[in-house]
């Protein structure tokens, strides 16, 4: 039986006060959307730090990378102390070194040492993603580890696709919202149509006379999810 | 004693939200007013640093006036520059600026689009006034 892969999750400091903090967070952003999309996903800092038992759990369920602007290091032992372990610590003022003096906070004012600078630490993340995915458990089939994690559950996409008014659209961290409200007990159905668009608002902006429609492509996606991961498995 | 020169600023905290474009908003909204509008006379402080209970931190917020600005309904900013004894003088939400723009569309949780900077300056400008 192939079993679900964890995404691996980075967590960048917010970090406003220093060029560093931005440089995190537009390189945790790179990781997210471009070098590893199928493999990684994030949650807010301040968020998790805020959060209740079922964000604090994050780190519990996902190897969890930090990256860190300065060496106080808030994403790390917030992390830890909340949460488990993290698996990786990057620290961006560590990668940069002197480099960092030449970058900005505010990505208006942001040149070639900015790019290169979030280049820098993007792939110093992939390569930290990828050694963590290799620690995963790998899908018998030889699917990648992303399509396995679909095909494992039976759930929305790796990539969070619905489709929404004939449209596709892509939700970030779906299959993790769909698995965390199902560790907080939400039944499919109906009933869950409220729940799973206010979660999903969090982290994924909607116009009002947009909700509907993302209301009800939702509930029948978590439908499909649980119905999927409650049935039983037959192996062999 | 106090910090005098805490005392003077206005300090802006935004949630900088990773996920979404909303967040990217309320963090460039915050450079704006401390870099362009307010140099010298406001400046910003590390979320994460005041919710991990930094002391140097949360004395700043204790002595400064602070505008908070939030991309989404947690409220992140706001709950924790309050719960750390700051002085709140304004509470923004991007999603109401936003709203004045219906139909355009802001960019990414990495890069705006000029709509996008249009809602930052005028979010700048509501925190200038505050």
């Amino acid at each position: 039986m192939a079993e679900a892969i964890a995404k691996v999750g980075i967590i960048s400091c917010s970090g406003e006060e220093i060029p560093e903090g931005t440089i995190a967070r537009q390189a945790v952003r790179r990781v997210l959307e471009g070098l590893r999309p199928q493999q990684s996903v994030t949650i807010c800092l301040p968020l998790f730090l805020e959060g209740e038992e079922g964000e604090r759990r994050f780190a519990r369920q996902h190897p969890t990378i930090t990256v860190d602007g300065c060496s106080k290091l808030c994403a790390k032992q917030g992390t830890e102390k909340y949460s488990g372990r993290v698996s990786a610590s990057l620290v961006v003022s560590d990668i940069l070194g002197e480099r960092a003096k030449s970058c900005h906070r505010s990505i208006r004012c942001a040149d070639q040492a900015d790019e290169e600078a979030v280049w820098l630490v993007a792939e110093r993340v992939a390569v930290e993603v990828d050694a963590l995915a290799a620690l995963q458990p790998q899908a018998e089939s030889g699917q990648t580890p992303a399509a396995a994690a679909c095909g494992a559950c039976g759930g929305p996409p790796p990539n969070g696709k619905l489709i929404v008014g004939g449209k596709s659209v892509t939700i970030d961290g779906l299959p993790l919202i769909f698995a965390h409200l199902k560790n907080k007990g939400l039944q499919p159905g109906s009933g869950s149509a409220n729940t799973l668009l206010q979660t999903v608002k969090i982290y994924h902006a909607l116009e009002p006379d947009q909700e509907a429609g993302y209301q009800d492509a939702l509930v029948a996606a978590y439908q499909t999810y649980c119905g999927h991961t409650l049935q039983p498995r037959i192996q062999g | 004693m106090a910090d005098a020169s805490a005392t003077e600023k206005l300090l802006v905290i935004p949630c900088s939200g990773i996920g979404k474009v909303h967040g990217l908003i309320s963090r460039e909204a915050a450079y704006h007013v401390a870099d362009k509008l307010l140099p010298g006379q406001a400046d910003t402080v590390c979320l994460a640093l005041l919710v991990a209970g930094d002391d140097a931190t949360q004395k700043k917020v204790q002595q400064s006036s602070c505008v908070t600005v939030d991309g989404c309904p947690k409220l992140c900013a706001y709950k924790n520059v309050e719960r750390s004894g700051g002085k709140i003088a304004k509470g923004i939400r991007v999603y109401d600026a936003m709203k004045r723009h219906r139909g355009a569309s802001f960019g990414t949780a990495t890069a705006l689009s000029e709509d996008g900077w249009t809602v930052v300056e005028e979010l700048a400008a509501e925190i200038q006034r505050k």
